[in-house]
């Protein structure tokens, strides 16, 4: 096979670097490309307040461990370096600068070639460049306290800089495998799912545990130590250890485990990438069986009592969508989740419980609350689980009115879900709420939901954004609708809330209900007023959402 | 004798982007029954044309008549009677294929046991019917393809308005979905066609439009753009015809039936970039 000449690499490298120029500089045509500049700019001038900031506290922390004689304190530093240089990319996705680099396979590419397009460019994110900041902060730490380590400490900072880049590189190409079949992703929102609950969790057990134990984290601690020092952070600063107690063989040691770490990484990013270079295949389509399928009888969609067949038609395909949604899920587990995190959470007097068991009229409403303000989300953006099927409801000839109202009927009927969760929820964990708190909380409830509906309609058609409901985070509503959501949360929670505090504090609960029941009759009125506009602002605003939403993602 | 009223007609319809002029000036008559190809270079507003005339995408000004209404003023009533398969197929990723064509037939205003026998049906004929849990978003292009024609005939349409219906559908498909159109045009249905594969637009239409650069510069029967296009070339060919050296065109032998793909290169003059030398080709 003939062999590419270095001038040809040359060659190919500057043309992806140019090409890369080249779409930074046509994005800069658009306002939205403008602004995400601004925006970036705005964010790398925080991430190099962070990495100097970092870097200032760092040698200080260095120099102060070396200088006492306490060099092996130097794993703290290099520990905390490790954790943000392969965490803060999975929390900060937004930032990171994920390329299509399967598009260069069809160009004669070699490997080397194209492991380090994947390496370099994959690279040139913030959590690199804060992370190598810091090291060198480190490292100017350590030679003001002792002249003599800094060779070695530059040495050992930048093995641990390609180490960090390898793992993160490693990590990111093997999560963008698993994740790239749908089933995979929604495997990994159940993960997500789990993990975020289980957080939820962990304070309450800390707090039982610090309660019990008068140091409870020592004898973990204690059985942790030894193993830490034979990972990469801890043998980067065991190697300096070493280095100032005059230990060769150790020393030596040290670096070799450290090596054999990052060629091991290597190795691991090397088959993935290798995988990449050769095709691999990551269709997800099933095969199809060559067996003879016999005729299936057909199935006849919902017929709801009461609504036209379309507004069935729209409620039966919302619900489908919904029950095959991780977020909605999670919008339905979270709050009966919160109840138990309060439940379990000691109280900070004597004589309760927990911390809720001293207001218990106020179990259900802040539950119901809780509910409403992570479930409102999806009202904001209707049409972004649509993508291109967005055409469909321009060619059909039902009015778009009639289609958000039954798509408001479906949220109607999972909120109502969500409150009898909640409700059952409250009287299992706390004790049944009262009759009175009961239907004032449903009242408020009914006045906080509509206004959400009905801006939530409108700004559905003005702001809207592609997204995938099989996926959890990482996708964003759009600002706008973000700011109207909290706008109108605060100040409707807020009257509510108020509402129901002024009518508790007067010992009469049936005030609250009364006067929410008629703000809700209020803003029912204005959410068929909101409905009546729908059909024109989705006429004027067809061309936008068909390119906003048939857009590639 | 009487000329039937066309099914689809357009007085000077007209496009603007910004600036920029996507359609300008166009008069479409297509009569009923007609399976009528709409084609044009890329770029030359084939698309845009479509998406007016579906609804999909507002006139800058000019009007659009189907069956005999105005678009613009009666789209609910026009929208019932017409089928679409847009650019971006319309579909709903996250339903089976028969969820899809449940949902659309019953959108339609099929009762629910029409529009379920149907999908059925429909399911069947296409082929799609063997994975019958599979969602859409899982689906080959070609299949996806095959789900958007299923669901813009379910309610059995006088009008079809075709984009690009064959573009990924692999060749047993192309083949039933051709007959099934062909069917459609015998029983008095009207087919608008936009395809970039002109053997099969020969193949299938009876009519023909073509624009290019936003303007319609032919339209009629494919006889008709044959006969004009010879009659130009002839003339061309005569002694005193002005700049017939710079034709680039090769003369027509006679008695020579020129296929639509010359006929479309005569008109909107394609040849030019074939004829450049890039002597760097092996």
């Amino acid at each position: 096979m003939a062999r590419l000449t270095s001038a040809e690499i040359r060659g190919q490298l500057s043309a992806i670097a140019q090409v890369r120029w080249h779409i930074f500089r046509n994005s800069l045509r658009t306002l939205g490309g403008r602004l995400e500049l601004v925006s970036r700019i705005f964010s790398y001038f925080g991430f190099t307040v962070m990495g100097f900031g970092g870097a200032v506290g760092l040698a200080f922390g260095s120099w102060s461990f070396v200088h006492g004689d306490r060099v092996e304190l130097l794993a703290i530093l290099f520990w905390s370096i490790f954790l943000f240089w392969q965490l803060f990319p999975v929390m900060a996705s937004a930032f990171a600068e994920n390329i299509d680099s399967s598009n260069l396979l069809r160009f004669p590419l070699s490997f080397p070639s194209y492991f380090l397009v994947r390496v370099v460019f994959g690279a040139s994110d913030p959590s690199t460049f804060v992370g190598s900041l810091w090291l060198l902060g480190l490292s100017v730490g350590v030679a003001a306290a002792d002249l003599s380590l800094l060779p070695l400490t530059l040495l050992v900072c930048l093995l641990f800089a390609v180490f960090n880049l390898l793992l993160a590189r490693a990590i990111f190409s093997w999560f963008e495998r698993w994740l790239a079949t749908r089933r995979a992703r929604e495997i990994m929102g159940v993960v997500f799912l789990v993990f975020v609950i289980s957080l939820q969790f962990l304070n309450p057990v800390l707090q039982h545990v610090s309660r019990s134990h008068a140091h409870p984290y020592q004898p973990y601690l204690a059985r942790i130590l030894p193993y830490e020092r034979l990972l990469p952070p801890g043998l980067a600063a065991s190697a300096l250890t070493q280095a100032r107690t005059g230990n060769l063989p150790l020393l030596l040691g040290a670096l070799a485990l450290f090596i054999l770490y990052s060629l091991v990484v290597l190795w691991i990013l090397v088959v993935r990438l290798r995988s990449e270079f050769s095709g691999e295949n990551l269709s997800e389509a099933a095969a199809r069986s060559s067996a003879p399928v016999a005729k299936t009888g057909f199935t006849a969609g919902w017929q709801i009592p009461g609504l036209p067949g379309p507004v069935s038609a729209v409620v039966e395909k919302e619900f489908r969508y919904l029950s095959r949604s991780g977020p909605v899920l999670f919008t339905l587990v979270m709050p009966v989740v919160i109840l138990l995190v309060f439940r379990f959470t000691p109280a900070t007097s004597e004589g309760a419980r927990s911390i809720l068991d001293r207001v218990p009229d106020f179990v259900f409403p802040i539950g119901a609350a809780y509910a409403l303000l992570i479930f409102t989300n999806i009202l904001f953006n209707a049409f972004g689980a649509e993508g291109s099927g967005i055409q469909l409801y321009f060619l059909l000839p039902v009015r778009f009115s009639e289609i958000l109202a039954a798509k408001n009927l479906s949220y109607s009927f999972v909120l109502a879900l969500e409150m009898l969760f909640v409700w059952s929820a409250t009287a299992l964990i706390f004790r049944p709420p009262s009759l009175g708190i009961t239907v004032a909380t449903l009242a408020g409830v009914l006045f906080v939901f509509l206004p959400n509906l009905s801006l939530g309609n409108i700004l559905s058609l003005y702001s809207p954004k592609k997204f995938d409901t099989a996926v959890l985070g990482r996708q964003r509503l759009p600002t706008a609708s973000v700011f109207a959501s909290m706008g109108v949360q605060a100040v409707v929670i807020g009257i509510a809330g108020l509402t129901l505090f002024v009518s508790l504090h007067w010992g009469n609960v049936w005030i609250a209900a009364v006067v929410l029941f008629a703000l809700a009759l209020v803003a029912f009125f204005g959410y068929l007023f909101s409905l009546r506009a729908v059909d024109r602002i989705a006429l004027g605003r067809r061309e936008q959402l068909l390119t906003e939403l048939t857009r590639a993602s | 004798m009487d000329t039937p009223a066309p099914v689809i007609a357009t007085q000077a319809l007209t496009r603007y982007f910004g600036s920029l002029v996507a359609v300008q000036d166009v008069y479409l008559n297509v009569a009923p029954g007609q399976f009528f190809g709409f084609l044009g270079p890329n770029g030359a507003g084939k698309s845009t044309t479509i998406k007016m005339l579906t609804g999909l995408l507002a006139p800058s000004s000019g009007s659009i008549s189907i069956l005999g209404r105005d678009l613009s003023t009666d789209p609910i009533e026009i929208k019932r009677q017409i089928g679409v398969v847009p650019e971006g197929m319309a579909l709903f990723g996250r339903l089976t294929g028969s969820e899809y064509l449940n949902f659309v037939g019953r959108m339609y205003g099929l009762d629910r046991v029409t529009a379920a026998k149907r999908a059925a049906e429909l399911l069947d004929f296409m082929q799609l019917a063997d994975r019958p849990k599979a969602l859409i978003t899982d689906f080959s292009h070609g299949m996806q393809k095959k789900l958007a024609l299923a669901a813009a005939v379910i309610h059995g349409p006088r009008v079809l308005f075709l984009d690009e219906p064959f573009e990924g559908v692999d060749a047993i498909a192309s083949g039933t979905l051709k007959s099934m159109l062909q069917r459609m045009i015998s029983r008095g249905a009207t087919i608008f066609l936009t395809s970039h594969v002109l053997e099969i637009v020969e193949r299938l239409c009876s009519h023909v439009a073509i624009i290019h650069r936003g303007r319609l510069v032919a339209q009629g029967s494919l006889e008709d753009l044959r006969a004009g296009v010879a009659a130009q070339s002839h003339a061309a060919l005569a002694p005193d015809a002005a700049g017939a050296a710079g034709d680039p065109q090769p003369p027509l032998a006679p008695g020579e039936k020129l296929t639509l793909e010359q006929i479309f290169l005569r008109i909107v003059g394609g040849s030019r970039a074939v004829d450049q030398e890039l002597s760097w080709l092996g």
